[in-house]
């Protein structure tokens, strides 16, 4: 192995992180005592917790490379894919996140099973696991590419020492180890980020006359570089609107809308406007600071080579710049802990992912394969079983993925073959009430047979390119998106005209539509939407019906709250986001204030210590 | 530098971005699951026009000060 990076104090560093880590994770599986615990963490955590979360699972290990790579090569312009997720969110908010929250879906096929039919619902299935397990073998490949040249320990061997770390505190802990684990390593990619950044600017500080960092890259960059959206339409390997279809409109929506993992975290909130606050602090806060994470290592770099000549060798590869530029601007242990930086994000994104693949394993292919027989001890079991399979699967992707040119390329393949179909068939599904099941089955079946016509003939796609330039054998790369969004939504659209529609009562709660009677759906009765106050009081323990609390009448007054409805009630900590808390309804009250009669079963459930106040909340 | 580097891309991303946005808050607002009536939902329209306004602000800014320093 030749040029190692890094001191022995740097491969201290990491593996004390990924110890640390694993750590962590094991120690949050006790609070995963069910399958809905394991996957979707028990409906109960604040928005805060879901949007730190989030962060770690949006930074991939591939997002530093990928990135930096092209904030060397491009400037400013690296920050466009993060910074263009916002044109959906009026229908993620109020269309799709109700849906999927209020109708208790657990996965990503079960939609397209209520919406359309069965055989949807496999197609799904597969294609939705293809993506989520190739995303897998990519976050192992782009590691263990850095640790490799920090350990010299040969790739492959390096990929399966990554998959067993993250199999140990996966397999105890399930979604709650994934949120607590991914709580940490969200703050830690952004302190690391953003020390990188400053240190990068103090670089260049102590190595050019300027006396300000910013000042000091500002200056360095050509104007070209400091623009924030690519040229329009050239050069072919990087240009604004090939990107804004494949990442701003099929990325999005495929994000926002397909993403199990995400998905499942939104509805590991305790309540859809906690889920809302997360997804637009996210997209508003995170995604911006994320963005300058991720890419200010190509930025510094950039600035370097321009003003420090031989500080970054001459022939430097884009792909390694983040590597380098974190090797030279850090000290002994500061770069260890920017590499472990590195290996955070691998094991969010991927943890995340394989929680989520799991779930579709056990949602889509077990459940319906057994008629749901099994016990949920049995199913949990199987859960951590199938988290495992899809690890050793992704491994073994790994040397085909390390055939493609790039990192940036096997993940744009990605993109363009797994979500074009899946998102016309989620959007037309949500938003088209006359979509049928035949119609969403044709998207899926001929829409990806005219995606690989448009593969093999490039000619089929050129209608679409907006003057990009073609390369022959390489395609028209991302603009190859908008053609496919186009077929796709075309067989869709042509075959539901001619096929007969579903009737309306099995729609009832699955498209935009009836968003408004999803509360009712979810609660079963009336929703009573009269704003009340949280109250605290102190629980005694008390033989009630299952799921029944019970308040005293003054408290409900100031709750707004009748029996039937429904409560939320947490340990009265605010920073344990509701890490301790249970969903319960209300019974019929008793006299005493301040006290609130719950089950032995619901005090467990909920980990509430004796001695320690609750705050309760009407939901509906 | 050109038209194509600084100002028609901005353009495109706000312009298909913009209908996409403006029809999805058409959409949640004609189908109720958006209410302007209830206190907790209309901030959220504020949220989401901020939102918009927010990214076209700081890229509108970014390309302006790009252009400014050639």
């Amino acid at each position: 192995m030749e040029n190692i990076l890094g001191t022995n104090l740097d491969r201290i560093v990491i593996l004390a992180y990924f110890a640390i880590v694993m750590g962590f994770g094991a120690y949050f599986g006790k609070y995963s005592k069910t399958t809905s615990d394991y996957f979707f963490g028990g409906r109960r955590f604040a928005w805060w917790l879901i949007t730190i979360s989030i962060v770690a699972t949006g930074i991939g290990s591939h997002s530093f490379v990928k990135y930096s790579t092209k904030a060397y090569q491009y400037g400013f312009s690296s920050t466009m894919t993060y910074m263009n997720d916002w044109f959906f969110m009026p229908l993620f908010l109020f269309g799709w996140l109700p849906i999927i929250y209020y109708l208790r879906l657990g996965s990503i096929p079960e939609y397209f099973e209520r919406r359309f039919s069965r055989e949807a619902r496999y197609i799904a299935t597969f294609m939705i696991l293809m993506y989520m397990i190739g995303y897998i073998a990519i976050q192992f490949l782009t590691l263990a590419t850095a640790l490799y040249k920090i350990y010299g320990i040969p790739l492959m061997l390096t990929v399966i020492l990554i998959a067993i770390a993250t199999t140990i505190y996966m397999h105890f802990g399930g979604q709650t180890s994934v949120i607590f684990t991914d709580l940490i390593q969200g703050f830690i990619l952004i302190f690391a980020g953003l020390l990188l950044f400053y240190l990068g600017l103090n670089f260049l500080v102590d190595n050019t006359s300027y006396s300000s960092g910013l000042k000091a890259l500002w200056e360095n960059l050509s104007p070209a570089e400091k623009l924030p959206l690519a040229n329009f339409n050239s050069p072919p390997d990087f240009n604004f609107v090939g990107i804004f279809w494949q990442d701003g409109i099929a990325g999005s929506i495929g994000f926002l809308f397909l993403n199990q993992g995400l998905i499942m975290r939104f509805m590991a909130a305790r309540s859809v406007n906690e889920g809302r606050k997360a997804a637009a602090f996210n997209v508003l806060v995170i995604l911006p600071i994320s963005a300058i994470v991720v890419s200010n290592a190509g930025w510094i770099g950039k600035a370097i080579a321009n003003s420090i000549p031989g500080a970054l060798p001459a022939d430097l590869a884009p792909n390694d710049v983040f590597v380098s530029v974190a090797n030279l601007i850090t000290s002994p242990g500061v770069f260890g802990f920017i590499i472990a930086a590195l290996c955070a994000a691998l094991m969010s994104t991927s943890d995340t992912l394989v929680n989520a693949s799991s779930s579709v394993i056990i949602n889509d292919i077990y459940r319906p394969l057994t008629k749901n027989k099994a016990s949920d001890e049995e199913q949990l079991k199987l859960a951590r079983l199938a988290s495992v399979l899809v690890k050793v699967i992704a491994v073994c992707l790994v040397p085909f993925f390390n055939s493609f040119d790039s990192i940036y390329e096997a993940h744009g393949w990605f993109h363009s073959t797994f979500t074009p179909p899946l998102v016309v068939g989620v959007f037309l599904g949500i938003f088209w009430r006359r979509f049928t099941s035949t119609a969403v089955i044709a998207t899926f079946v001929v829409g990806a047979f005219l995606m690989i016509l448009g593969q093999m003939y490039p000619s089929l796609v050129s209608p679409f390119s907006h003057g990009i330039e073609f390369r022959p054998g390489r395609g028209y790369s991302y603009i190859g998106a908008l053609y496919n969004l186009v077929v796709c939504a075309g067989v869709g659209v042509i075959v539901t005209l001619f096929t007969k529609p579903n009737p309306s009562k099995n729609l009832t709660g699955l498209t935009v539509f009836d968003v408004h009677k999803l509360k009712n759906i979810f609660k079963g009765s009336d929703v009573n939407e009269l704003i009340g106050k949280p109250v605290i009081v102190n629980y005694e323990i008390k033989d009630l019906k299952e799921g029944r609390v019970s308040f005293s009448e003054d408290d409900m007054k100031i709750a707004n709250a009748k029996k039937g409805d429904l409560v939320y009630i947490q340990d009265s900590r605010w920073w344990l986001g509701g890490l301790k808390s249970i969903h319960a309804t209300y019974d019929t009250p008793h006299k005493e204030s301040g006290i609130v009669y719950i089950s032995q079963k619901q005090c467990d459930s909920g980990m509430f210590i004796d001695g320690l106040s609750l705050k309760a909340e009407k939901e509906m | 530098m050109s038209f194509y580097q600084t100002w028609l891309p901005f353009i495109y991303l706000y312009g298909i971005g913009g209908v996409s946005f403006l029809l999805g808050t058409f959409l949640i607002f004609r189908t109720g699951a958006l209410r302007v009536n209830d206190p907790v939902h209309k901030k959220w329209v504020w949220v989401l026009f901020y939102g918009y306004f927010f990214y076209a602000f700081i890229h509108a800014l970014f390309i302006y000060l790009a252009i400014e320093s050639v």
